[in-house]
């Protein structure tokens, strides 16, 4: 994805189309229109429209299988940001979105700067650095799940057969824990895309920046604080946008590994989303949970972009 | 002449550091690997052998597991309902997406950057704002747990992308290689097919590659769109199965095995393309 993602306005102005004729300039722009519309028809249908239903029934008390509702004003959204159940699962997803955003963004970065370090076989560690990218995060949930296991799991297993027998947990199953060890599911892995990006930065500092600081005496941790770190802002903007955007969704691995549990300990704003608007037939009372986690997201979206853009021109 | 060996013993420095870097990354990839390494030994394995030890090798390379997998489930239907939500979602963006790219940058004035900036809003808008009206909107129009429904929700979701990568891509296409088909008599959507569409190989490939991978392993959208009466995708039938086979480990790892192969398929196969998609537009100018 490009950095243009967050800021269409620096688009540059289209050309108008050639001046050879009014009648036939208008015929192109017809045309034009013809070869946007079959697209734009399903994007309107399966994007806009549902949005902007969502933020009507969003007031109402409709149960998703009702043809009547009733509408009831703001009263849901009253009745989320009252909710402890609403809050613990922010709360979640801010642990698991955050943390594993800036988590995962440090380990990519890591493995990106050495694998920028190779000189023979970079290709191939790159590859191999990729694979564990290519398990979706739902496959790696469900795997965890069984190694998990109290009884037969590996993790409790191996812990026994090593003489720690009281390290041995319920770690799905205990409520102190529980967040704890999806946040460390999430972040089991090397970056995948994240790292390819910051890897692909990394081969574009110009090599002789990097050797002017070096003559002038600048330790490597001083080349990297003061001519690298500057030269990846753009790189740092993308990943981390990227990675809080879904992080702000995380729901296979919730849905696999504890479905919100125990209790309702374990909940991200997604799975809240999903289970009150279907397993609890709320769906008024859902619609504007995912309003509300529609706001958040624009908000992180357009405040990480301004904040970051005004550190990289300082940079 | 006198800088030579101090030059030679730069080199070898370096390479001592990168062996350390090589054995680094070997270490950390062996290490998060391991839950698909674990899942793959225990694929061999029979249910009795897994709880007796679970941290035991398999004795052979026996196929029970596979072969049981595709008798007593229907995981076989959902590998090939997977490959139609895959292939023909793939199929209609590329009908749809690069055509309308196109036509954005083409139209010029405000309403082409309107029009432009109505599907990036799109990458805004996560799949649970949509959500429960489309579900209520596919069972009015007869079509919630089919593979259509599900096609469709994803072409929404990913022609935001699309139109953002084909758009920054067809800035830099020239107009006269057009203009110059045009005067030679052809139609404007003969033009696109047969001269444009071919100049957007590169961001075709890599759209097409990031897009396979991720419908390939998306498990939100179809456990939404498909209840029981369909058998789902590897994702939703695997998830079904842990849920109902909670006493048949061996067949989840199977399964779980079998949803990885493809993904590592075809990127064996387009790798090149691949990496190269991640860094188009990825590196700022």
């Amino acid at each position: 994805m490009t950095t243009e993602t967050a800021v269409p306005e620096t688009r540059t102005p289209l050309r108008p189309a050639a001046p050879r004729g009014r009648a036939r300039s208008r015929r192109q722009r017809a045309v034009m229109l013809l070869f946007i519309a079959p697209a734009l028809v399903v994007y309107v249908l399966m994007v806009i429209a549902p949005s902007l239903q969502s933020v009507q029934l969003s007031l109402t008390n409709w149960d998703g299988i009702n043809p009547a509702y009733d509408y009831v004003g703001l009263r849901n959204y009253q009745d989320i940001l009252t909710s402890d159940r609403f809050w613990n699962a922010t709360t979640n997803t801010l642990i698991l979105g955050l943390g594993s955003a800036a988590i995962i963004n440090v380990i990519a970065l890591a493995v990106a700067l050495m694998l920028d370090r190779l000189h023979r076989a970079q290709g191939f560690f790159r590859t191999i650095v990729y694979l564990p990218a290519l398990v979706s995060g739902f496959i790696a949930a469900t795997i965890w799940k069984y190694m998990l296991n109290f009884n037969f799991g590996a993790v409790n297993t191996v812990l026994r057969d090593l003489g720690f027998e009281g390290a041995a947990m319920d770690w799905l199953g205990d409520n102190d824990i529980v967040v704890g060890v999806l946040l460390f599911i999430i972040c089991f892995t090397l970056g995948g895309n994240t790292t390819l990006i910051y890897l692909a930065n990394l081969q574009s500092v110009p090599q002789e920046l990097v050797e002017a600081a070096k003559i002038d005496g600048a330790s490597g941790r001083q080349v990297f604080r003061y001519v690298t770190w500057p030269m990846l802002a753009g790189a740092v903007t993308v990943n981390m946008t990227l990675a809080m955007i879904a992080g702000w969704t995380i729901f296979d691995q919730v849905m696999v590994l504890t479905a919100g549990g125990p209790g309702f300990i374990s909940e991200t704003m997604a799975f809240f989303i999903y289970k009150v608007g279907f397993g609890e037939y709320r769906a008024g009372y859902g619609s504007a949970a995912a309003i509300v986690l529609f706001a958040v997201v624009m908000a992180t979206t357009v405040l990480a972009n301004r904040y970051m853009r005004s550190r990289e021109v300082q940079g | 002449m006198s800088a030579k060996p101090k030059r030679r013993k730069e080199r070898r420095r370096l390479t001592a550091g990168e062996a350390v870097v090589m054995a680094v990354l070997a270490v950390l990839v062996l290490a998060v690997s391991f839950p698909v390494v674990y899942a793959l030994l225990n694929s061999f394995r029979s249910y009795a052998e897994i709880t007796k030890d679970p941290m035991g090798l398999p004795t052979g390379l026996s196929l029970d597991n596979y072969a049981r997998l595709f008798q007593t489930t229907d995981y076989g239907e959902a590998l090939l309902n997977t490959v139609i939500i895959t292939g023909g979602t793939l199929v209609l963006l590329m009908a749809l997406v690069p055509m309308a790219a196109y036509g954005i940058e083409r139209l010029g004035g405000r309403s082409s950057r309107w029009i432009y900036l109505l599907f990036i809003a799109g990458l805004m808008i996560p799949f649970q704002v949509r959500m429960i009206p489309l579900v209520s909107s596919m069972n009015q129009i007869g079509l919630y747990s089919t593979l259509t429904s599900v096609i469709l929700v994803h072409l929404g979701g990913a022609a935001s992308f699309g139109i953002l990568l084909y758009c920054s891509f067809i800035k830099g296409v020239p107009r006269e290689v057009e203009e110059a088909a045009e005067m030679d008599g052809a139609g404007k959507l003969r033009t696109f097919w047969s001269i444009v569409f071919p100049m957007l190989l590169p961001v075709t490939s890599a759209f097409v590659i990031i897009q396979a991978l991720s419908l390939w392993n998306d498990f939100f959208i179809p456990l939404v769109f498909l209840d029981s009466s369909s058998a789902g995708t590897v994702n939703v039938a695997l998830s079904r199965m842990v849920g109902l086979l909670t006493s048949q480990w061996e067949l989840i790892y199977t399964g779980a095995i079998l949803a990885i192969i493809p993904s590592v398929a075809l990127f064996a196969a387009f790798q090149r393309y691949f990496i190269k998609g991640m860094s188009i537009g990825a590196v700022k100018g």
